[in-house]
Order: C-alpha cells, then structure tokens, then sequence
C-alpha cells in the first residue's frame, strides 16, 4: 500500500514537470494558434543557454537564471518575426511544417554550436529528498511542482482576467476575425512566443537541475505532447491536470505493468493515451469544441 | 503547357501522362541512360542512387498521403520499418521477392490504418499526432515483441533475393531491382492523381466539409490515402531490407520521418513529381555536405565528425523554411515553369 502511494507521490511529481512543458505548448497555441513541434528544442536551447551562462561564464545563479530565461524568450521573438510572422494567415497546414522545419535547424544549430557530448547541468534547484512520514519527495521536482501549480494560476489569471489575455484568444480563434477586430495578430503572436521561449526555458530548468545535460534531452517534447493534448489545448489548467494523470500513469505502468510486458508499457503510455484519447474526446479534457459550417 | 499546334481530338490523349511524341522520347532517353548508368559508374554512385530510388518510393507514399490527401504523416519512417521487418521475416521464411514487395507494403499499410483510425473523430493536425504515435511506439513495440518474431533488440539479417532462379547479389543487380520498382511505383503514384480517388484526395485536402457534401466520404477517404501511402513505406521498407540485408529499430527513427518530410516539401507536396525532385535534391545536398565535411575532416581543423550532421540538419531546416516562405509550391512548380517556357521559346508568353 505505501509502495503504491509512493509511486503515485512519484508519478505526480514527474507528472507536473510534463505539466511544465505542455504549459508552454498551451501558451503558444493559446495565443497564436500554432502547435510548435520543436517545442522541445527550445527547451534544449533554454537548457543549454543556462548552461552557458551558469558553468561555461561562471556567473551566480540569479543573474544566470534571468539571463537564460531573457536569451530563450528572445530565441522565440526571433523565430515569430523570421519565420512566423511571413506566415500568417497561412493554413494551419503550412504551419505545422514549418515548425517540423525549425525541429530540424534548431536541432542541428544547438549540436552545432555545443557540441554532442553530453554535461553536468548546473543544480538551479536544491536536490536530495525531503522524508515526510513513511514517504520520500524529491526536492528538486517538489519545487518545480510547486512552481508549474503557480504558473498555472497565473496564466489561467492572465489569459481568462486581463485584456491582454484575452486579446491572445481572439487571435487563437481565428486570425482574421481577430484582425477585423483591430487586434494585433503580430502582437499577439510575439507574446506568445515570448512566453513559450521563457516556460521552455523554466521547463529545462526543473527537469535537468544537476542531472546531465546532452541532445537527447529535446524528447520531453514529444512526450509533453500528449499531455498537452489531453488537457486541451487551449486549457491552461488542463495542462498541468493532464501532466498529473500522464505522470501517475506512467508511474503505476511502470511499476505494475512494465514487469508484465517487459518494460514495454510505461514508455508506450503516453501515446497509447493520446490515441485512445484522439477517439473519444477529440478537444482533450477541457479544451474548445469547435463546430465547423460549410 | 503543350507547345503551339499541339491539340488532341479524344479524352484519352488530353488526360495522358505522357501526350506528345517528344515527351516520350525524352522519358525513354532518361531511363535508357539511368539503366546504362552502371556501365560507367562507379560503386559508390551505384550506391546513392539504389538508395535514392528506395527513399524516392517512400516520399512519393508520403505524397500521396501529406501532399494529395492533406494528411500530415509524422510516421512514414516507421512504416518504412514495418515493411523492412515484415519482408526480412518473409524473406527468411524462403519467400521469393515477387511475393515479398507487395506483402511488406499491405502489412504496413494495415498498419497504418490502424493509427489512422482516429480520423473518425478528428483531423488536421490532431491526425498528425496519432502518427508521431506510431512511430514512437514502432520501435519500443518491435524491441519487446519476442526475439523469434522479429529478431528483437538485436535485428534480422536478410539474404539477397533471388528473381526467377537468379541470385541479385550484386550492387548493380539492386540498383536495377530498386530502379524498375521505383519506375513501377511512380507510374502508380502519377495515376493516383488523376483518378477518382486522387481527385476525391484532393478535394478532401482542400476544403473537407465540402467534399462531405459532394458525397465524398471523409473516413474512407483518409483511411485510403493513408493505406496507398504506407503501401509505398512498405515496399521502399522492403527494397531497404532487400540492399542493406540488415534490419534493426535504429534504422527507421522520428528523424527520418522527419526528413521525408523536409524532401517532399522542398520537391513540392502537390505533384509526385515533387517527390522525386525533392529526394533528389536533398540527397545530393547531404551527399555533397558528407563529402565537404570529409575533406576538412581529413584535413584536420579541430572539426567534430557530429558537426557535419548537425550542419545538415541546419541546413535542411532553412531550406524548408525558406521554401515554405518563399516558394511553397517547391521545385516541382519552377521545374514546370521552365518546362513551359522551352516550350513555347521564343515567345515570352503562351
């Protein structure tokens, strides 16, 4: 019974890191209807940015942290007037590929101006394990939950409270209706990336604090995918809600079903979920119903 | 455009392939010399071009699915694998190649389907998702299924074919096999675009609930386009098995998916031609990058062998962004553009 609630302490934690990241796949759609595939390159350059800043520099952690998250934020400001920018109004086709692309270039640029081998990560959050009754806790991820739960209120504040915000959804509903609205999609978008590039870099900062860092770690990406998915895209709330379940999922598979299937069940989790919830509930938890008319 | 004087009295003529003498001529000169090619060419080219025409079978599946249907394909490498694994198996079993091509292409075809089920609920980009899915779980899947059925973590090794009592073990005997396929599926592929169904693909990419009210079959529709192109996958899979006589998971990655893409983009996703452009074109990039990369390699200026990689990721990335920006109808449509003004040279217009 402890060993089952462990796993599902476990599960939660891991869960809302995957929260994190879908976080920033929700802002960016949220704002700019566009799913960003390469999400999990940007955490890689957030990653590697701190890691600059941090171990190759040698600068103190509170100029380094705010430095990382200013350089990513920034990285997705360039991506929205380079490459975005030129596509508006474009399917959302066109879009997705467009993105796959920036998968690929942000991919190699970050091999290219790093290096493959892999590094120590800076320890921006304190690590060891905090004993609480008959449980451990990891430190470094009950922070980082601690913080995706704040965000979550904060943005779901911003997006659904402020004028700002709510302009961000317009332009999510339709570029042009937006448009004829007199509200910026330009504007919009750049926000939007804006605040996808920090998340993704805050993302980086609590999944790697003092593990290693290398390329391989761009794959939360695709695993915070259907976690983003199955919240909801346009639900900030439902991210972090659906990290939990994934994480708890993934956790209990993990435990119980991996020595059943030769570990095949935790890894294929995620997107066995994704898919079955693709069949039933196309928006995601809480995601919009969209009615569409010839 | 047909040059002046050109004009045809039935239907069967206009809707042809090929519609005038000259066009047939130039097309039986270019596969009379890629069949000579050999003859002069060295086994490294020999090589490339086997490979070409094996990734040139995939990318046009991937047309017919992400370029004529609409459907982005996030998976194509991971079919290519199925019917790499599906026809290795069968090959060991003493299967002859005749039976092998098409049976690797249907096992990875019904595949397909099945990740491409979900098109009953949604579309678009959601779609998409199901087939980054499968390929995610194609490795992971064929590493735990038992070691007997598929060879596990460690792969299968595959025998060269054998054609009606003849061993193709040579370099050049597989370039030929894997060029008179390509030929084969390329016909298949430009024919796809003017039938029923090709046309019936193309209105459901453009505009879907108004193919629903020509009484086009939304579910069908997606299912098909995703069945003919894994087809494809599954055939270039099995050729693939057939040249490198190897298989294992490592081979058929996300990023591979992801290149296929990148070629059909940069070709253009609208006519097969596109395709074969594209793979082309992008291999012949990667192909000079390897060769630049090699020769600083060799003369030693502190460069990383992963580098050359990176920087061919770097580079295929821009060109596609660049594309999509700049020229989203890819090389394909500029082809077709000099194609028309030789044309109709020396006029300037029709």
């Amino acid at each position: 019974m402890i060993e089952l609630a462990q796993t599902t302490i476990g599960g939660v934690l891991t869960g809302l890191v995957y929260g994190l990241v879908a976080l920033s796949f929700v802002v960016i759609y949220r704002a700019a209807r566009i799913v960003n595939v390469a999400q999990g390159q940007l955490v890689l350059v957030g990653a590697f940015l701190l890691w600059t800043a941090a171990s190759a520099l040698g600068l103190p952690l509170w100029l380094a942290v705010p430095a990382a998250l200013a350089g990513t934020g920034l990285l997705g400001v360039v991506l929205e007037r380079l490459v975005f920018r030129p596509l508006v109004g474009q399917s959302g086709f066109t879009i997705v590929l467009a993105t796959i692309a920036l998968l690929v270039l942000l991919q190699g640029l970050v091999q290219l101006l790093w290096g493959a081998e892999t590094r120590p990560f800076p320890a921006v959050l304190p690590s060891g394990s905090l004993h609480l009754g008959p449980f451990r806790l990891n430190r470094t991820l009950l922070l980082g939950g601690v913080l995706t739960v704040l965000l979550t209120e904060v943005l779901h504040w911003f997006f659904l409270h402020t004028r700002e915000g709510l302009r961000l959804a317009a332009v999510a509903e339709d570029h042009f209706t937006a448009l004829s609205m007199g509200i910026s999609v330009r504007r919009a978008t750049t926000i939007a990336w804006l605040l996808g590039g920090a998340l993704a870099c805050l993302a980086a900062m609590v999944l790697l604090s003092g593990r290693l860092l290398g390329a391989s770690a761009a794959g939360i990406g695709f695993v915070a995918l259907p976690v983003a998915l199955l919240g909801g895209l346009e639900s900030v709330r439902g991210a972090a809600l659906a990290g939990v379940i994934v994480g708890v999922g993934e956790a209990l598979a993990s435990a119980y079903l991996d020595p059943l299937t030769n570990g095949a069940m935790s890894p294929i989790f995620p997107f066995a979920l994704m898919v079955i919830v693709l069949l039933i509930r196309p928006q995601g938890l809480f995601g919009w119903r969209v009615i569409e008319r010839l | 455009m047909l040059p002046s004087g050109v004009f045809f009295t039935d239907h069967a003529a206009e809707a042809g392939l090929l519609r005038t003498l000259p066009q047939r001529l130039w097309l039986a000169a270019l596969l009379a010399a890629l069949v000579l090619l050999p003859l002069v060419a060295g086994a490294h080219l020999i090589g490339l071009l086997t490979m070409l025409c094996i990734t040139a079978i995939a990318v046009l599946g991937l047309q017919i699915t992400t370029g004529m249907a609409g459907q982005v394909n996030l998976g194509q490498s991971a079919f290519v694998g199925a019917g790499a694994f599906v026809a290795a198996r069968l090959a060991l079993a003493g299967l002859p190649l005749p039976l092998v091509l098409p049976l690797a292409g249907l096992a990875a075809a019904a595949g397909s389907v099945a990740f491409a089920l979900p098109a009953m609920r949604v579309k678009g980009f959601y779609l998409a998702l199901t087939t980054l899915a499968a390929q995610v779980m194609f490795p992971i899947l064929i590493i735990r299924l038992p070691a007997a059925w598929f060879g596990g973590a460690d792969g299968l090794g595959v025998d060269p074919p054998t054609v009606a009592g003849i061993r193709l073990g040579g370099a050049t005997a597989m370039y030929l096999l894997c060029l008179g396929v390509l030929v084969v599926m390329a016909t298949a592929a430009f024919n796809v675009g003017r039938s029923r169904a090709g046309r019936a693909f193309r209105a459901m990419r453009d505009n879907d609930n108004a193919a629903r009210v020509l009484g086009i079959d939304p579910l069908r529709t997606k299912l098909a386009a995703f069945f003919a192109g894994a087809f494809f996958a599954g055939v270039a899979g099995a050729l693939y098995a057939y040249q490198v006589r190897y298989v294992t998971t490592e081979q058929f990655t996300l990023w591979q998916s992801v290149w296929y893409v990148g070629m059909l983009l940069v070709g253009g996703m609208t006519q097969p031609l596109g395709a074969i452009l594209g793979t082309l074109f992008v291999t012949l990039l990667q192909e000079m990058l390897r060769s630049a990369g090699g020769a600083l390699l060799d003369a030693d200026v502190g460069l990383q062998g992963g580098a050359i990689f990176a920087a061919t990721n770097v580079l295929l990335g821009s060109v596609i962004l660049a594309g999509l920006i700049f020229e989203p109808r890819g090389l394909a449509h500029r082809w077709g553009l000099v194609v028309a003004a030789y044309r109709i040279w020396p006029y300037p217009h029709r």
